[in-house]
Parts: C-alpha cells; sequence; structure tokens
C-alpha cells in the first residue's frame, strides 16, 4: 500500500466514523431528559475523536452575560467554571460566530491563562466552534491541546468540529423547548387541578326551592371570586361574596383562604360585624404584601324573609323590592386585609333589611364592568335594568340570564364574574308564570300495576295546580288511570312490560291527554264499553273514559310504534294562584 | 289498600282504605268472596276508599252477585264521595244496596 492510499483510506475512515458520531449524538439527544449528562457524552466522543487531551461546553447564561461551562473532559476539568461572555478565545468565538484554530496559544491576544493558571494545566492549542442555530449562538465547545504528530489542529478538524456544535446546537435546543412543553403542561395540570379545588370551594347546588343562588364563571381557570352559603343550626343561612384583588394564582390562593375562613368561622360567629371583623385580622395577620379582599357577608332569616349583612370594600348589593324599586348598599368599611381592627367590630356596620318577597344581590365588579356584545360596559344601570326584566324568571335562571349577557360564546369576558342572589319568592327552579302556563306534563313509566298510583299522583298534581277543581282532576286521574290499565292488560299482556308515557296539556280549559305504549298494535274492539244493562265486570274502564272525556281515540303513532290513545275534555279552570 | 274484618252484631263488615286499584283489588276481591262465601250478610265500610277504579268496582260487583247467589244480603256502608262518584258514573249506585252508615244498614236489617 502506497502512501497516498493510505492517506485516502484513512480519510476515508474519518468521515465514516464522523458521520456515525453524529448520528449517534443525534439519537443520544433525542430520547434523553438528562441534557447534562448527554452532552458530557457527546464532548466525550468529539474529544477522543479528535485526539485531543480536554474539551470543554461552554453555554450563554444569565441572558448572554456569561457563559457556564457544562461539560468537560479529559485533563481539563472546569464544570461550572463561568467567564464573562466576551472572555478569552470561546468568548470570541461566540462573539464573533466563528470557529476557531489556536495552534499556539501564546501568540493569541484572546488566550486567557486563567484558568492554566488556576489548574496548572498548560493549554497549547485550542479548537473551538460556535454551537449556533441560523444567527443564534448559544454557546460553544472547544478541544484543547491535539495529541500526536505535531500536536496541531487541522482544517478538517475545525470543519468536523463545527458540523457537531451545529448538530449538538440543534438538540439541545430542541431538548429545551420539549422541556419547556413538558413544563408547560406540568403547570396547565396543576391550574387545572387547583380550579377543580376551588370549585369545590363554592357550595355545592342544594334543594331546587333553596332561596340563594350563586354562580362563578372565572375568566382563567382559577378565579379570585367566590361565593358561600350554608344553613346555620337554627334554620338561618350565612353567606357570603368576595373578590380578591388582582387576578391569577396568588389572588387564587387568597380566595381559598378567605372562602375557607369564612366557612369556618361562620358557623360560630353568626353576627356579620364580629365575623369579618375576625376574618380581617387573621388576612391582616399574613398579610401578602398590597393584596386585599372586597367581601360581603351576612346571614338570611329564610322565616323572617330578612338579611343582615356588612359590607367591606365591595361593590354596592342591590335590593329589588316587589315594588319595582331599587336600593344600593355602599361600602361603609375598607376591604378586607388592610387594616387590623382587633376588638373594634365597630369597624365594618351591620345592615338589616326586610326583604318583603324582594330580592337581594350581590355581585363583584366583572359584573357591571363587564362588556355587552356591544362592547359597551353593563353598568350598575344595565345591571338593574336585567334585573328589572328578568324579574319573574326562578332565581338561577335570573342570574344566568345576566351571566349570559356578558359570557358570550365570543370568549370576550376578561374579568371573573360572580353573581349571588337572595329570593324567597322565586327559588332556584320555580318554573316562571309563562313556563307554568305552557307547562306540559310529561311522565313515563314502565307498566306495571304497582306504578299506577304514582302515576295517579303526577297526573293530579299536575291538574290541581293548574287550577281544576278537585271534582274533575279525580275523574280524569280515573280515565288515564283506566287508561293505562288497558296498556297493562291488553296491549302489554302477556309480554314483559314495556314503558307507558303519559303526556298532557290543560290549555285554557282545553286538556289534552295522550296515552303512549310501545306495544303491538291493539285492535280498538277489544276495548269496546260494555253494555250499560248488563252488571258483569270487563269493559268498564272504557266506558269510564268514554264517560269522563269529551273525546276518545286511538291514533297511530308518527313513528309508527305502539299504540296511541287521544283523550280531551273541556274542563273549567279557574285562576293559578302562583307563589309570591 | 288495606283491609278490616269484623264482626258486628252477626253481620261481617268489611273495611277498605286507601286506594283500590289494579294491583290492590285482587286482595279486595278475594277478602270479599271469601266473606260472602261464608254465607252470612256482610257490609262493606267504603268511608275511607280513597280511589276506586274498574277493577275495584268490578270485585265488588262478583261479590255482589255471588251473594245474591246464595241468598245472603250484601250492602254498601258510607260510600265516600269518591267512591260514589265512580260507582255513578258506572250507573251501579242504584244496583248497589248503599247506605249512608252502618246504623242505617242495620236499622234497614230490622
Amino acid at each position: 500500500m502506497d502512501i497516498n492510499d493510505a492517506v485516502s483510506e484513512e480519510r476515508g475512515t474519518r468521515l465514516t466514523q464522523g458521520l456515525g458520531l453524529l448520528a449517534d449524538m443525534g439519537r443520544d439527544f433525542a430520547d434523553t431528559r438528562d441534557i447534562e449528562g448527554t452532552l458530557t457524552r457527546a464532548l466525550t466522543r468529539i474529544t477522543e475523536y479528535l485526539d485531543s487531551e480536554g474539551g470543554a461546553l461552554f453555554l450563554l447564561e444569565d441572558e448572554g452575560r456569561i457563559l457556564r461551562c457544562h461539560a468537560s473532559v479529559g485533563v481539563i476539568r472546569i464544570d461550572g467554571l463561568t467567564l464573562p461572555f466576551d472572555h478569552g478565545v470561546v468568548g470570541n468565538v461566540v462573539l464573533t460566530s466563528q470557529a476557531r484554530i489556536v495552534r499556539d496559544v501564546t501568540s493569541d491576544p484572546n488566550f486567557d491563562n486563567t484558568v492554566d493558571n488556576r489548574t496548572g494545566f498548560s493549554t497549547r492549542s485550542i479548537l473551538c466552534a460556535p454551537m449556533s442555530i441560523k444567527d443564534e449562538c448559544i454557546g460553544a465547545i472547544e478541544v484543547i491541546n491535539k495529541r500526536g504528530r505535531d500536536g496541531r489542529f487541522e482544517p478538517a478538524d475545525l470543519a468536523l468540529l463545527e458540523i457537531l456544535c451545529s448538530s449538538a446546537a440543534m438538540a439541545l435546543l430542541n431538548a429545551r423547548l420539549t422541556a419547556s412543553l413538558v413544563e408547560q403542561e406540568r403547570v396547565r395540570r396543576e391550574i387545572e387541578l387547583a380550579a377543580e379545588i376551588q370549585r369545590n370551594l363554592l357550595p355545592a347546588a342544594l334543594a331546587s326551592d333553596f332561596p340563594l343562588f350563586g354562580l362563578n364563571i372565572p375568566a382563567r381557570s382559577v378565579s379570585g371570586d367566590f361565593y358561600d352559603y350554608f344553613t346555620l343550626a337554627d334554620g338561618r343561612i350565612a353567606w357570603c361574596l368576595g373578590d380578591v384583588s388582582g387576578k391569577g394564582i396568588n389572588a387564587a390562593l387568597l380566595m381559598a383562604k378567605t372562602a375557607s375562613l369564612y366557612r369556618c368561622l361562620g358557623k360560630t360567629e353568626t353576627s356579620p360585624r364580629h365575623l369579618l371583623a375576625r376574618i380581617n385580622d387573621e388576612i391582616c395577620e399574613t398579610a401578602t404584601r398590597g393584596m386585599f379582599v372586597t367581601l360581603v357577608g351576612g346571614i338570611y332569616d329564610p322565616v323572617a324573609d330578612k338579611v343582615c349583612f356588612a359590607n367591606a370594600g365591595h361593590e354596592p348589593p342591590l335590593y329589588h323590592a316587589r315594588d319595582g324599586s331599587f336600593r344600593e348598599f355602599e361600602a361603609a368599611a375598607p376591604p378586607l386585609g388592610i387594616l387590623a381592627v382587633g376588638d373594634d367590630t365597630k369597624m365594618f356596620p351591620e345592615i338589616e333589611l326586610s326583604l318583603k318577597g324582594g330580592a337581594f344581590y350581590v355581585f363583584t365588579d366583572g359584573v357591571t364592568e363587564g362588556a355587552l356584545a356591544s362592547g359597551e360596559p353593563l353598568g350598575a344601570e344595565g345591571v338593574r335594568q336585567a334585573l328589572r326584566d328578568n324579574a319573574k324568571l326562578p332565581l338561577n335562571d335570573r342570574i344566568a340570564t345576566i351571566a349570559r349577557l356578558l359570557d358570550r360564546d365570543d370568549g370576550a369576558l376578561h374579568d371573573d364574574i360572580t353573581l349571588l342572589g337572595i329570593d324567597a319568592a322565586r327559588p332556584a327552579g320555580t318554573p316562571s308564570d309563562e313556563e307554568q302556563a305552557d307547562l306540559p306534563f310529561l311522565y313515563r313509566f314502565a307498566a306495571r300495576a304497582e306504578l299506577l298510583q304514582g302515576a295517579r299522583n303526577a297526573v293530579r298534581d299536575y291538574l290541581t295546580k293548574k287550577g281544576a277543581a278537585e271534582n274533575d282532576a279525580n275523574d280524569v286521574v280515573l280515565a288515564i288511570d283506566e287508561a293505562c290499565q288497558n296498556v297493562i292488560r291488553h296491549a302489554y299482556c302477556g309480554m314483559e312490560a314495556g314503558d307507558i308515557v303519559l303526556e298532557m296539556a290543560l290549555a285554557g280549559s282545553h286538556l289534552i291527554v295522550d296515552v303512549r305504549d310501545f306495544a303491538p298494535e291493539i285492535d280498538d274492539i277489544t276495548l269496546a264499553p260494555r253494555k250499560l244493562d248488563e252488571t258483569r265486570p270487563g269493559g268498564l274502564g272504557t266506558h269510564f273514559m268514554r264517560e269522563i272525556m269529551d273525546e276518545v281515540a286511538f291514533l297511530r303513532p308518527s313513528d309508527g310504534i305502539g299504540n296511541l290513545l287521544r283523550m280531551m275534555k273541556q274542563i273549567p279552570v279557574s285562576p293559578v294562584v302562583t307563589k309570591l | 289498600m288495606e283491609h278490616l274484618i269484623r264482626e258486628d252484631r252477626g253481620v261481617l263488615v268489611i273495611s277498605l282504605t286507601g286506594d283500590v286499584d289494579l294491583e290492590s283489588s285482587p286482595r279486595a276481591r278475594t277478602v270479599l268472596l271469601e266473606c260472602v262465601g261464608q254465607n252470612r250478610t256482610v257490609f262493606v265500610d267504603m268511608s275511607a276508599i280513597a280511589y276506586i277504579d274498574s277493577s275495584g268496582v268490578a270485585s265488588l260487583v262478583e261479590a255482589f252477585q255471588s251473594a245474591r247467589k246464595g241468598g245472603n244480603r250484601f250492602a254498601l256502608v258510607a260510600v265516600s264521595e269518591v267512591a260514589l262518584r265512580v260507582l255513578q258514573l258506572a250507573r251501579l249506585d242504584r244496583i248497589f244496596p248503599i247506605h249512608a252508615s252502618l246504623n242505617d244498614a242495620f236499622a234497614d236489617d230490622a
């Protein structure tokens, strides 16, 4: 083999090894979580590959002000060493983004011998290339003192180091990006958890006729607003609504603290001014700089229909009297968490108010300052108008309607929306007058004899509520019961019982009842009424139906399944007395 | 539905209480027919019937027919307003012997 062949073979081998090294590094970086370890492994292989005595990898840190050694191998161990970003050969390479060969450090003006002096190592030659992607340089790798031959690095070494460096830079950026995504995801999950815990701090929905109803719609996942209510041992209901200054996690944490204090202390301290004073001092004791809570807290007495409350720096609560007038209650005390008051319980004066069938609302400034679809803020007058417009809705629908004015599908919600209402006259879940008038009756049950009583009760309730006289209601109950019995005995006879669906509507004095089953079609001849001069049983039920109702007709259900019996009757109804 | 059977002055008095409907009328029928089967006068106290349907009425009809066949007296006593309305609808109010009270029923017997 002549010398030229040997050289070209060696070059070929080096090229293959170089590519192999590149590929290995790429793989290593791709599936590592341990970036430092991977960087050290990469540096070790580069240093070995370039046949050098040592190597070091520097990354820019502290917004590019310093270079820190993140990995070092071979004769120098300088992990953690920091240099000013423009210092030494490394600094020069990073600054210029140009790879460099320094064959003799003594003749290079950039060379800094501080490290040599500290380590006792003697640097002779340096090969250094920037780790850069596009125009961004994130650091550099240097290898020191070529072994063998004349101890000098060749341009080919530099070219290879440059390639390895840019590959390492790419891998490092990817790893950083992945790490930040993982971190973002972790934070997102934690905020999600925090939001769930927060939601659980709000009171659970109570019985539908409960006179209080609250709603909180956070603008972000966590909220600085809160409300609460709970029934005391004597039957009165403690309630509050508050707004923590600021937004985000810190506000959410103070919200959690205040809400917990209220719930805990509010069970024994039922005087709002004492309670607010105690919570105020608790918050002051561990105050986070500059944060405070505006809060209205009080007690509702459902027997007397009376509230007693204190307002600590919060948006004025609003009383909507039965005569349609409104009254505001400006805060007479500072927000909680600003100044400890000790025994001075006059700090949070109480207001007593008889609701007399009217409604009482507390809300956050997210409501008054919230933007309508037009971009205009809802404003205090807008809140009154909305309450006036929706006064006939049950409390929960009324509050949800106002929230919907602000929390639209366009996602323009900027602040948390929180509302709490007290209304014994139209509590949550009561149908409005309009709904009550149109509300159709729907009752579905399995066609079994023991379930007929429940169906009869439901039918009777509906008719009575709609103003039917007792005798008429009893008659209609009998007719419907007989129709259901026919279904049980004839339609589903001998089969596993399917369902019966009762639908009924009483509009004006016109009653329509549909009795639907899902059995095979039956022939209505089997349901012919008996002859009245016979006293034998059978057919009597159908007779009752025809006797009681004005019309009885078998119809084909529109979907062709089962049987539909329609009965109609004119019944006089007295005006419905609504609960006011 | 609940029922109570007692003997009063030689007569079996059956009191039916609550809803006599498709679910409970088979029991009412059994009770009525058993009493009638004893070949004695049977009064059915219907003052506490809250609801009665065609199956309940049919049980009364069957017991009444059975009593008549055996030559025994069978009467309805103190029929509640609700039950009376149903008997009227069935046009049975003039077929059953109906008495306003137990005393009236005994007086009629005398």
